[in-house]
């Protein structure tokens, strides 16, 4: 193997996660001498895509060493025999994505991807509906002491006209309300005088008493915000721009949906698209070797990569976890860490319902989203103070085969039984013919610091500068706030060079033979 | 082929065709006009159109008697050094050249290496292509690439890597990227092993490009 010695580096990026890699992206055509490495012999770091043979090994790494995820455990229930029904299939099968976020339509990625000219080798496909599970019927005109009746799917309206026309399950007075609501929402900048007051205070608050939308619907609206928080944390001032930004990315990019994923396993086929992009600039990269220790003498700072190579750079970035030995602080130790719980299953059956095209000329959802309310799982034995969160993928995902669903959970805290609950009353609400199961599930937990957003940086004699991004945060959808952090410490590094141009707009490199010519 | 009058509508397919195989076997497209691909690319533009460092990929087109496929071709940007390609340089390729340097034994161990990585990695269809390249340093060369008797540079007996591309069902040519011995023929010879089930138009899915972000 060759050797990175005596080459004096401008840039060791550490960790291959998405701020890494987009920064990487971002200093392709800088000039700057790139070396970018990773501990781990696989890219994506936090955001990486396993195969389920891989996910054994990250389950052992995980509860070996300290990093953003703990008590990792895998599953596998003794096949069913019921026949005809699909089988686990071989480990390379499935890409399972540690970060299978969704990137609302207006996010300034999709914008960027396309000005970086790196589109062109990814594909995403459209998320569908949203739907919440209610334990009764949403009727407002169902009298209160009715029996209740057995669980249901209700698919969340995101547009008027869905309200109006669609068999949502929502009788006629209640679609009215939610009407209103949309139309508050949609123009939410020009009222501030009606949510002000309740900008601080729950948004049921704002639901209620402002837009007098029953109580029995507030859990909509909660779910359009995607948080995982409770809905007495959740403000009016935090969930309004949260939904708007649901409402007002629809059709964006085409009818029927709001959001997309990437394909290929979420985020990680972005960082390995981003990598690619630095390498074809001219950055090296080399993984299963990461920041061993960082030694200062006299003025200069050197860094040892795994055992044996030694190498000098201007600038040290990476994420928490990938920076340990530079800023002396593992990441577990930095103060009060929040958990999530997460889990990524693999289901025998396709769960072809929860993914109709709404939108007449849409394209077919490969995702949807099932939220869970707060009391909605009651009758498991555990108490459900959180939502739960099911972000399903079919195999258009390119993540299982044909005639299989992913399905990735989230809830807050330590909620593993809730996650398994959810999981099972979906499995039986979906109304397949067979009902389908589990093949195999992986549980882990998520920590993330609720300090610092912010890219933070520390100087190293006088010849080093270490920057680091904020760890990945647990939040369902990708979130802007990388890209502020990504651009300002790509504003730093290349600060002194007159001609960098504009944060990740590249121009066409002129291409050999033909050109791009796709119309 | 030229960008001028627009062509008779023939079929086009794009196909992903990754190169692989040891450092300077001469595969590359973006160091060297004296390259496989440099070659392919550019026999029939000026000769010395400067080569331009840092495409995601280059393009060029095969015209077939009954169907044009346009080529994406893709090197490793020299992730492969340090072990480091990622799964997404494999995705969707549906045809890969393996060089070697006939006159370098070793280079054809290392190709060979590939060849399994790809039959790991790869979709199962993938047309695959060794090539043993610098056909031209091998003194008196038959025109079919069969050696001759005689004292030359070549390392790797023609017969020996046929055989082991028979037994893994590859295409094998011998070229001359110097010369352009045969380039052209690999390149057509791929175009040709591609399953016309395996054909569509420019690459599918709900793509970012086809829409208009704001
Ligand atoms: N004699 C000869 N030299 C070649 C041929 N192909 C490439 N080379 C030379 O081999 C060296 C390595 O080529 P390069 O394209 O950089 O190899 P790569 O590392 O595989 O991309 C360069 O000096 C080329 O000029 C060939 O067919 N014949």
């Amino acid at each position: 193997m060759e050797s990175l010695h005596n080459t004096e580096w401008d840039v060791l990026i550490a960790g291959t996660g998405l701020p890494q890699s987009l920064l990487a992206l971002a200093l392709s055509r800088s000039g700057k001498r790139v070396l970018h490495v990773d501990k781990n012999d696989y890219y994506g770091g936090p955001q990486a895509v396993l195969s389920t043979q891989e996910a054994e090994a990250w389950v052992m790494n995980t509860n070996a060493g300290t990093s953003l995820f703990s008590d990792a455990a895998l599953s596998i229930p003794t096949p069913n025999p019921s026949h005809g029904s699909p089988k686990l299939s071989f480990p390379r099968a499935y890409s399972l994505a540690l970060a299978p976020q969704l990137i609302y339509t207006q996010s300034g990625l999709l914008s960027y991807l396309l000005s970086s000219k790196v589109y062109r080798q990814l594909e995403f496909l459209a998320m569908g509906s949203w739907w919440i599970y209610s334990p009764q019927a949403l009727n407002l005109e169902a009298p209160s002491g009715s029996p209740p009746s057995p669980g249901q799917l209700i698919r969340i309206p995101a547009t008027r006209e869905d309200v109006a026309f669609s068999d949502t399950g929502i009788d006629l007075r209640s679609k009215r309300a939610v009407m209103k609501v949309l139309r508050f929402v949609m123009d939410y900048e020009n009222q501030a005088e009606v949510w002000q007051p309740y900008s601080s205070k729950p948004l049921s608050d704002l639901l209620t008493h402002c837009l007098k939308l029953p109580s029995s619907l507030h859990s909509l609206f909660l779910a359009l915000t995607l948080t995982l928080d409770k809905p007495q944390r959740t403000t009016t001032s935090y969930a309004l721009p949260r939904i708007a930004r649901h409402l007002r990315s629809m059709g964006r990019l085409g009818a029927g949906f709001s959001a997309v994923i990437p394909k290929w396993g979420g985020m990680s086929e972005l960082t390995q698209v981003a990598c690619r992009a630095g390498a074809v600039g001219g950055g090296v990269y080399v993984l299963g070797k990461g920041i061993t220790t960082l030694s200062t003498e006299a003025e200069s700072t050197s860094v040892l990569l795994g055992n044996h190579d030694t190498i000098r750079t201007k600038w040290i970035v990476g994420a928490p976890d990938d920076l340990g030995p530079c800023t002396g602080c593992p990441v577990s130790s930095s103060v009060a860490a929040e958990i999530t719980s997460r889990s990524i299953a693999i289901v025998s059956s396709s769960l072809e319902s929860l993914f109709p095209t709404t939108f007449e000329g849409s394209p077919k959802p490969a995702g949807a989203v099932v939220v869970f309310p707060v009391g909605s799982l009651g009758q498991s034995q555990h108490l459900q103070d959180n939502p739960v969160y099911l972000l399903v993928h079919s195999s258009d995902t390119g993540e299982c085969p044909v005639g299989q669903s992913i399905i990735y959970g989230f809830c807050c805290g330590e909620s593993q039984g809730l996650l398994e609950s959810a999981i099972a009353t979906l499995l039986t609400a979906v109304n397949e013919p067979s009902t389908p199961h589990i093949l195999w599930s992986l549980q882990f937990k998520q920590h993330h610091p609720t300090d610092s957003n912010q890219a933070t940086s520390q100087n190293f004699a006088e010849a080093t500068q270490v920057l680091s991004f904020p760890p990945p945060s647990s939040d369902l959808v990708f979130d802007d706030s990388i890209l502020d952090s990504v651009k300002s410490v790509w504003e730093r590094i290349t600060e002194s060079d007159a001609d960098r141009g504009d944060f990740l707009v590249f121009g066409e490199r002129g291409a050999l033979g033909e050109e791009y010519d796709e119309a | 082929m030229s960008d001028g009058a627009t062509p008779l509508p023939k079929p086009s397919s794009s196909v992903k065709l990754v190169l692989l195989g040891e450092a300077a076997v001469g595969k590359a497209p973006n160091m060297t006009q004296s390259s496989l691909v440099m070659r392919f690319v550019n026999n029939d533009f000026q000769d010395n159109k400067e080569p331009t460092i840092g495409a995601a990929f280059l393009t060029q087109k095969c015209t077939l008697p009954t169907r044009t496929i346009k080529f994406e071709i893709w090197d490793t940007a020299g992730q492969e050094r340090f072990a480091s390609l990622a799964p997404m340089y494999y995705r969707n390729a549906q045809a890969a050249l393996v060089v070697y340097d006939i006159t370098k034994p070793a280079s054809l161990i290392k190709a060979q290496h590939w060849v399994a990585e790809l039959q790991r990695q790869a979709s199962p269809g993938i047309v695959i292509a060794l090539v043993g390249n610098k056909l031209d340093l091998v003194a008196s060369a038959g025109s079919d690439g069969e050696e001759v008797e005689g004292e030359d540079a070549r390392g790797v007996p023609a017969a020996q890597a046929r055989s082991y591309a028979e037994e893994e069902g590859l295409l094998f040519f011998e070229t001359s990227a110097k010369t352009g011995e045969r380039v052209a023929e690999v390149f057509t010879a791929i175009a040709g092993a591609i399953p016309e089930t395996q054909l569509k138009g420019p690459r599918g899915g709900q793509r970012v490009e086809e829409r208009r972000v704001e």
